[in-house]
């Protein structure tokens, strides 16, 4: 049992569970509810026991609790070594902590696992309100802690002002320990369930699935430029290519994705790139999507770690992107390339590939132009009028049948870059030209004066790609030939009163807003650039920047001279306000002597009076006993008797012993006349 | 001090000497004493019996030419038999006061714990307040007022301790101790004491006496010695050895009885050492131990507290 002193202050309880439920709550909404009810059950336990109506659980119904959730986290989740199975076990140790909540130290351990809660809400999230509330639950759970120092510390203003004191004086050391820790890279991966929701465009194309995406104004990409910036029609952020139809749902096909043995050039170099050029250089800040795919213009490149070029001219990553991540891009538009080797026997029957029947109609339809002897782009330009001369861009579509690109063709003849993209790509490969389906973002906002594009999950886009022998593949985006402005000016122009229709609040309508979002976009885009995305390379450029050479004298100057600054000015702060008054004159020349003497051999002890120290002083060294009566008798009279000109002749004396000392022949009558 | 038109120091070489002829060899205990009286303090003589305790008492009062009472303090004593009670005057059809023992410039309450705290209570009360209140009169006391109160150890049987809060109304406690054995010889060679003591004679008046005792107040305190004693109280509220530290009141007393110490001494300003010599007396009753008595603490407390500033 735990001694009387070490029990936990009662008072202090309310801001344990404040802190637990501040550090939990952000973590409820990925964790099985069953997991809060628990939380909450413990709590009431808890609670009752502080107001004495139940006593703490016996070892047997702890052990039964225990078994029971460790059931319940395996009955949720099926799998251990993944991310939030961990992140639930600790919230449910935490939780059961509660039920045996006695000590300080019981406290203590409790808090700083409430630390490491709330600290595990940043592998997800990285954002600014995330970042304010990581403050917040830090704020809290020091206030919880301070508040167990006992004596009244658990009351509400003083326990958060300490916290606050505390986290104050912390800022500093934090700021310097976010520049010069080191950045490790990953020594594990956070393994994570991967079947939790994705966004953005996913690897399969069926109809109606970006209806859903052409919902959503979240933010997909934010791309900076360094030089030339590519004019809106050519802004094109290629993400997948679709090669295979079954007949409704366009899918990437087999040996494209690195996943399922697909090719990729993890390092830039491994295959060769154009001799002229990049025309384009930019940065683009994807946002988490839970998918290894990344959006880049045509022909890119890479040299950011964990970034590869795939065969069909995409760039891939080589886990998937669970938090926003960055990466340099350069591109070389297919226009500036030479002409490209003919396309080998494989590829050219992947995107030959049909099903073996459906859609007759379009087959026929394609059939009598080739008959008629057109060419490749002569069948293309006829595709693309029928489009503009019959078709209705809108989002909300009839619903298609079994034959869906012959009714879309045909019959309903509305939709939106799916139904274009998938027709216009069956259509091409009916008539014997290599086509494939490419998905991806298209166009994009400029936020404050052009220093970024922002690109949002609404202008996913898909748009076909064809083989022209002798030119290589050539983006056509039938959707364009419908309804030109979706690529000049944005799907909220094309759609008009369709766009975001469902919304529940229709923001975008007003100017205001929009501007007001914007603006809360680039402070997001400034604090991804300066904050999140600080590794070990930017610390590098920083630390450089700040000290020139990196020589370890150098760092070790950097890292040290803040610390000594700041001891140095406690020393001081302490050294003259800690010490009251500043020591009298004469009290200091009288520590001189005492100091002489004591290298004399006779040390004077605290209480004793100076005549006391100076008769000793007499027994022990004759010699000096003259000279300590003296420097006695004007400390005296100097220090009790406020005697000025004993002030000075103390000064005299010491003046003359300190040559006496140094073996200066001094005049016994110039001594003898004071 | 000669300066003020009469030489402090020999008339206190005169007393201490005139003294120290019936006391023998106690001339520390006797300028404490005396320093006592000069800054109007109340003295508490705490020893065995037959010490010398009432020898010191009386002869304090000859050489000062003061009136001097003797109160022995029984159990069965009551407040009346110290402050005096009004009496009804068949002659006169009036209530008439008679004054008890208090009223006298030097009362020696001999053995203070020997009587019950009520009447204890009624004598410091009087000594604090220099004024007796009896049937809704007050009365005052003759000045100067001067109470040398003896107690035997507490140990011994049939005593009522006095209570910290009657202690502090004591400036100084001193105890006499043995005689050495030269002195004791000369005792034993020597003329009976108690004749002795009937030859002292009055060394100065009154006025001498008050003016003495307003000189206590113009010694001269420095402000290292201010500090040094701020340093000696700080050091009693924080150290952990004293359970209670040095009150407001007792720092004074401090003060007080070291300027006096300091007048004894023929100086116009008070030394360290001065505080060093009356502390014992003057914080050893008022310092309270969780083990060990506040004599040893004392003792402490002087060899830790530097004198001048760290």
């Amino acid at each position: 049992m735990a001694s009387n002193r070490d029990l936990m202050p009662r008072e202090s309880l309310l801001w344990i569970f404040a802190a637990q439920f501040v550090a939990l709550l952000p973590q409820l909404s990925q964790l099985p509810l069953w997991i809060a009810f628990a939380w909450a059950f413990a709590v009431y336990w808890r609670l009752e026991v502080f107001r004495g109506r139940r006593d703490l659980p016996g070892r047997a119904l702890k052990l039964l609790v225990i078994a029971l959730t460790v059931a319940g986290l395996a009955q949720s989740y099926q799998r251990w070594f993944a991310l939030e199975p961990m992140v639930a076990l600790l919230a449910l140790s935490f939780t059961l902590k509660n039920l045996e909540l006695l000590s300080r130290r019981d406290a203590f351990v409790s808090l700083l696992l409430a630390y490491f809660v709330a600290a595990t809400l940043f592998v997800r999230e990285q954002s600014i309100p995330y970042a304010l509330y990581g403050l917040i639950s830090a704020l809290v759970i020091t206030a919880a802690l301070a508040a167990q120092l006992g004596s009244f510390s658990a009351r509400p203003r003083r326990a958060l002002g300490l916290s606050l004191r505390l986290m104050a004086q912390a800022t500093p050391l934090m700021l310097l320990l976010f520049v010069v820790m080191p950045r490790l890279g990953p020594l594990w991966n956070v393994p994570q369930d991967t079947s939790a929701g994705r966004t953005g465009v996913s690897d399969s194309m069926a109809p109606g699935d970006f209806t859903r995406l052409s919902k959503s104004d979240k933010p997909a990409l934010r791309i900076s430029f360094d030089g030339p910036i590519p004019p809106p029609e050519q802004r094109y952020w290629r993400g997948l290519v679709y090669s295979e139809f079954d007949g409704r749902t366009w899918r990437q096909g087999v040996g494209v994705d690195p996943r399922n043995g697909g090719q990729v050039y993890w390092s830039s170099g491994e295959r060769a790139l154009p001799q002229i050029g990049p025309r384009f250089r930019y940065q683009v800040i994807q946002e988490a999507s839970r998918s290894p795919w990344l959006f880049a213009l045509a022909r890119p490149a890479s040299d950011s770690p964990g970034v590869g070029e795939t065969v069909d001219d995409r760039l891939v990553k080589r886990t998937p992107v669970y938090s926003r991540f960055a990466y340099e891009v350069r591109s070389w538009p297919r226009d500036s390339q030479t002409i490209p080797l003919p396309l080998n026997s494989a590829e050219r029957r992947r995107n030959l590939q049909l099903p073996a029947d459906g859609n007759q109609r379009t087959r026929e339809w394609v059939g009598r132009l080739r008959r008629r002897g057109l060419g490749a782009e002569e069948i293309s330009s006829q595709l693309l009028a029928l489009y503009n001369r019959e078709f209705t861009y809108t989002l909300s579509p009839p619903a298609l049948g079994s034959d869906s690109v012959d009714e879309f063709l045909f019959d309903s003849q509305k939709g939106f870059c799916e139904h274009f993209a998938g027709s216009y790509v069956f259509a091409m490969r009916a008539a014997g030209v290599p086509a494939r389906v490419v998905a991806g973002y298209q166009g994009g906002e400029w936020v404050n004066g052009e220093k970024y594009l922002l690109v949002r999950e609404y202008d996913a886009h898909a748009w076909a790609e064809i083989w022209l022998d002798g030119r290589g593949w050539q983006r056509v985006d039938p959707t364009a030939a419908v309804s030109p402005e979706r690529v000049r000016d944005g799907l909220e122009t094309a759609a008009g009163e369709e766009f975001m229709q469902d919304s529940l609040l229709p923001l975008h309508r007003f100017d205001v807003l929009v501007k007001l979002r914007l603006q809360w976009d680039m402070i997001n885009y400034r604090w991804y650039q300066t904050v999140v995305s600080f590794d070990s390379e930017k610390q590098r450029d920083t630390l450089q920047r700040l000290l020139g050479d990196l020589s370890p004298m150098r760092m070790a100057l950097f890292f040290g001279s803040p610390v000594a600054v700041v001891l140095l000015g406690i020393f001081l702060w302490t050294h003259l306000t800690g010490r009251g008054r500043k020591r009298p004159v004469v009290e200091r020349l009288y520590a001189v002597f005492c100091k002489r003497m004591a290298r004399a051999g006779i040390t004077r002890r605290p209480g004793e009076a100076p005549r006391d120290f100076a008769g000793r002083i007499a027994e022990r060294k004759p010699q000096l006993a003259e000279f300590a009566r003296r420097v006695t008798d004007a400390f005296e009279r100097a220090a009790y008797g406020g005697d000025k000109e004993a002030l000075m002749e103390l000064r005299r004396l010491l003046r003359w012993h300190l040559r006496l000392f140094l073996k200066v022949p001094i005049n016994k009558s110039q001594l003898a006349g004071h | 001090m000669s300066s003020n038109g009469f030489a402090v120091q020999k008339i206190v070489s005169a007393i201490v000497s005139d003294i120290g002829s019936v006391l023998l060899g106690k001339e520390r205990q006797v300028k404490l004493a005396l320093a006592c009286l000069l800054s109007k303090g109340h003295l508490l003589i705490e020893d065995l019996p037959g010490m010398g305790k009432t020898t010191l008492a009386h002869a304090l009062a000859q050489v000062f030419g003061l009136s001097y009472k003797r109160v022995q303090f029984t159990s069965d004593m009551l407040p009346a038999d110290i402050l005096g009670v009004s009496i009804f005057e068949r002659e006169s059809g009036q209530f008439h006061f008679h004054e008890g023992p208090v009223f006298s410039q030097v009362l020696l309450a001999d053995e203070i714990n020997r009587t019950s705290p009520k009447t204890q209570s009624a004598l410091l009360e009087a000594m604090e307040e220099r004024q007796v209140s009896v049937d809704g009169e007050t009365r005052a006391l003759p000045q100067p007022f001067f109470v040398i109160a003896t107690q035997n150890p507490l140990q011994q049987s049939g005593t009522f301790a006095l209570p910290e809060s009657q202690l502090d109304r004591f400036l100084m406690r001193i105890s006499l101790g043995y005689p050495t054995r030269e002195a004791e010889r000369a005792l034993y060679l020597g003329a009976d004491p108690r004749q002795q003591l009937a030859k002292l004679k009055p060394r100065i008046d009154l006025i001498t006496l008050k003016k003495m005792q307003s000189l206590v107040g113009h010694v001269k305190a420095s402000d290292s010695l201010l500090d040094y004693l701020e340093r000696l109280v700080l050091h009693t509220r924080q150290s952990p050895d004293c359970a209670v530290g040095l009150s407001p009141r007792g720092a004074l007393a401090l003060l007080r009885a070291a300027k006096a110490w300091a007048l004894i001494h023929n100086r116009g300003h008070v030394l360290p050492e001065d505080i060093q010599a009356v502390l014992p007396s003057v914080a050893g009753h008022r310092l309270q131990s969780d083990g060990g008595n506040g004599d040893q603490l004392v003792e402490r407390l002087m060899r830790q507290v530097d004198i001048i500033a760290a």
